[in-house]
């Protein structure tokens, strides 16, 4: 049929490791989350905007509201195993916070917090620590959740498709 | 931008009672244009689909940014897409034993399943067993050409004549000759956007305006050139310019929706077959549309062993019903219109009507697919977001393998489909090591600096791939279903791994770094051009169909889809299935008149 195809089959393997990710365009909404607790919430706001952080070009995950949406989709996941395995990470991350810091992730210095992050992502392509293979799936997840937000399309990607166009189409003629 | 949209005339009151000229069975681009070149030709005609009708622009609603749907476009809870280890790992049937509420072929999984899930069947209702095989099924009106992925293509000589050109399998009982006017027909009534090239191999169309390559595109066909190699841009079955005599369609404005979703287009530049060809038969008053009637038998008058009808279900009722007709075309689909054939057998016809010869269900082929390189052109890093998915399709590059030349590994060829530049998700980002600050600036940067290309080859078609019918096993309605018997062989194999090589080869040639070279070969069944099953020849012994898909043992029935290719070229097939389909139904109608059916 066409190239997608391809795509199809890379997306399919990056979603199954990403997860069920909806919509939220409250950033931080003040309405409580519906999966995580208010901690494991802050927490997942913190890390994913460590993650896409805001730059001169583009917010980042927080403003994009990134930890809504992951919280949405795992609220009505079908599967229970998804959201064990949120909860199992997450805990896992302040595992990692109080061995090398001695407290909570969100308790410690922005520098002590990059510290454990970077940790985390140090085995990115082997991951084997339970720490390790979460970070993949919030990243996977923020990466999700980011590229499909208003921000991350319009004001980082500056996508400039899914438009009439009228006159000259873009593009080169094949000469 | 606001479009008039004319609603199709809606249904008659479908009358049972009476005998049509002709009953069709399915809607998809084969029975459509069976409706079309019959009803224009005067001929009373029923056409039976086995899905439902769907209102279809609120289906597809190809401008919703994922950010405005709640799911940014997956499916609701409870929904699966199998996945490529799912089909590899376990057998057929898929679906029966899943927890999930709904389960859907692999396309369901692709940047949008919200949108296909009321095109694509549930696997838990339409089980298969057997051999492994990712089957991509649509129930409803005009099938899978809501979904398709465009790409036009022709077949040459080199197809129809294969024996032949290298001594392997059978020659069509046609030459490019015969069907080349009736493309030129497609082409005109439903508008095929490309490039000409003057290829033998792979003929020109009667093209509207092309689509747009990218720059990077550019350089690598002007490299392919010096190759003797053809990049061409993408050959749409789109009408990039409009279709003046249809009212049902706008052109293109090249919005993109169809590259980042399993595809569909709700203005209808993309051709579908109810606008391009169910609604306009319909307004010629010729044409009668039942939907949610899923055929199980090919009904036999006992005394002169002739087609008398269609048997088949209502999938909202489960009633049986029959429609009596003085024709009956089957165009259910390549592995659906086999699977009815064997479904019907009578004391006249044993092994199913039409199958005198042992071939219904045997010869299959395809394509397949999945090596492929992705690479990145050193000079876009960094470049300017451009408008580069606004348009139906990348590239092509045409068969350039066992033309003029003999390869040692393999015989017949394939072609590549591909693309670059921007869209509207940054799919590097999913390979783009780190996090933070640079991780984020480094998606930026390379968003619209890749190309890639993956390959489609020929699959031999072989008798001992096969499919008949699974003595045990039945759908939600209680019809038999197809068990499967087919792998892909050494000459697969072999090509794919050529495939790979020759990919590398031309995008090193053309100065693009490549980051990616895919090897492995996709499930059976992936590339969704099933094709076979009831192929046409000269030999009643050795074929199910003539020349004019025409049943050799009943003379009033006729197979017009992608069952009776002889072989399957590495073209895309949805343009030759239409050809053929306009050429037979041409003169099943002359034959009609003249009483000779």
């Amino acid at each position: 049929m066409k190239i997608s195809r391809r795509k199809m089959l890379q997306q399919t393997a990056a979603a199954a490791a990403a997860l069920p990710l909806v919509k939220a365009l409250a950033p931080l909404a003040p309405v409580p989350p519906k999966f995580f607790t208010p901690a494991e919430f802050a927490l997942v706001d913190e890390l994913s905007d460590m993650i896409i952080p805001t730059d001169a070009q583009s917010g980042g995950a927080r403003a994009a509201g990134v930890a809504a949406y992951i919280d949405a989709r795992l609220a009505e996941s079908f599967e229970r195993e998804p959201q064990t395995e949120w909860r199992a990470g997450l805990k896992a991350v302040e595992d990692l916070s109080r061995e090398m810091n001695g407290k909570a992730f969100l308790q410690s210095t922005p520098e002590q917090r990059l510290a454990v992050l970077t940790r985390m992502a140090a085995a990115e392509s082997d991951p084997k620590t339970p720490a390790e293979r979460f970070f993949r799936s919030i990243k996977g997840s923020t990466i999700r959740a980011y590229y499909t937000s208003k921000i991350g399309i319009h004001d980082d990607q500056q996508y400039k498709g899914n438009v009439y166009q009228t006159g000259d189409y873009a593009g080169s003629d094949a000469t | 931008m606001t479009l008039i949209r004319f609603k199709a005339s809606q249904e008659q009151d479908v009358d049972l009672s009476r005998t049509y000229d002709a009953v069709v069975v399915g809607s998809g681009a084969a029975g459509g244009m069976a409706a079309h070149v019959l009803t224009s030709q005067g001929m009373k005609v029923l056409l039976l689909e086995a899905g439902k009708k769907l209102p279809i622009e609120q289906e597809l609603r190809s401008m919703e940014w994922p950010y405005d749907h709640p799911r940014r476009g997956d499916a609701p809870p409870g929904s699966h897409a199998i996945r490529y280890n799912e089909y590899n790992v376990r057998q057929p049937p898929y679906a029966t034993k899943s927890a999930f509420k709904h389960v859907f072929s692999y396309v369901g999984g692709w940047g949008g399943g919200d949108y296909v899930k009321n095109i694509l069947v549930d696997e838990k209702d339409h089980p298969y067993t057997g051999t492994r095989y990712a089957w991509v099924r649509a129930r409803l009106l005009g099938g899978k050409t809501n979904i398709w992925g465009r790409l036009a293509l022709r077949l040459s000589d080199y197809d129809f004549k294969g024996k032949t050109h290298d001594g392997y399998g059978e020659d069509w009982p046609i030459a490019y000759a015969d069907l080349a006017p009736y493309y030129d027909k497609v082409d005109l009534y439903l508008g095929i956007s490309g490039h000409k090239e003057n290829l033998p191999h792979l003929p020109d169309s009667l093209f509207q305006r092309p689509n747009k390559l990218t720059a990077p595109e550019v350089k690598l066909r002007k490299t392919l050139a010096t190759m003797g190699r053809t990049l061409t841009p993408y050959r749409a079955g789109v009408t990039t310019d409009g279709v003046k005599h249809n009212k049902y369609r706008s052109k293109c404005f090249g919005r993109g929706a169809c590259g980042r979703r399993p595809g569909g287009c709700d203005i209808h530049a993309a051709f579908d077959s109810p606008t391009g060809l169910i609604y306009p038969a319909m307004d010629t008053g010729n044409l009668t549309l039942r939907t949610n009637s899923i055929a199980h038998e090919v009904l036999v008058d006992p005394n002169t062993g002739k087609a008398r009808g269609i048997s088949f279900v209502d999938a909202v009722n489960h009633r049986t019903y029959e429609a009596k007709a003085r024709v009956v075309i089957l165009a259910a689909s390549t592995l659906e219109s086999a699977r009815l054939l064997l479904l019907s057998k009578s004391r006249q016809h044993p092994n199913g009507i039409g199958n005198s010869s042992g071939h219904v269900g045997h010869n299959f082929c395809e394509h397949v697919m999945g090596p492929g390189v992705t690479g990145l052109v050193k000079e876009m890093v960094g470049a300017p977001p451009t408008l580069d998915d606004g348009k139906p399709g990348g590239f092509y590059v045409a068969r350039f393998r066992n033309l003029q030349d003999k390869q040692s590994g393999f015989i017949r060829g394939y072609g590549f489909e591909g693309g670059s530049g921007f869209s509207i998700f940054p799919g590097n980002a999913w390979d783009t090591p780190g996090f933070g600050g640079q991780f984020k600036k480094s998606v930026r940067e390379h968003a619209g600096a890749f190309i890639n290309m993956g390959g489609f080859g020929e699959v031999l078609p072989r008798y001992e791939n096969y499919m008949d019918l699974d003595p045990e096993v039945k759908d939600s309605w209680g019809i038999p279903v197809l068990r499967f018997h087919y792998q892909f062989s050494d000459n697969e194999k072999k090509m794919c791994e050529d495939m790979a090589t020759a990919g590398r080869e031309m995008f090193e040639a053309a100065g693009v770094e490549v980051v990616g070279v895919d090897k492995n070969i996709l499930t059976e069944g992936w590339s969704i051009h099933e094709l076979g099953t009831a192929r046409m020849g000269t030999d009643p012994k050795t074929s199910v169909l003539n020349q004019f898909q025409q049943s050799h043992d009943v003379k009033n029935l006729f197979v017009v889809d992608g069952s009776s290719h002889v072989s399957a070229s590495c073209q895309n097939p949805t343009w030759t299935i239409m050809a053929l389909a306009w050429r037979s139904c041409e003169h099943l109608a002359d034959e009609f008149k003249r009483g000779n059916l």
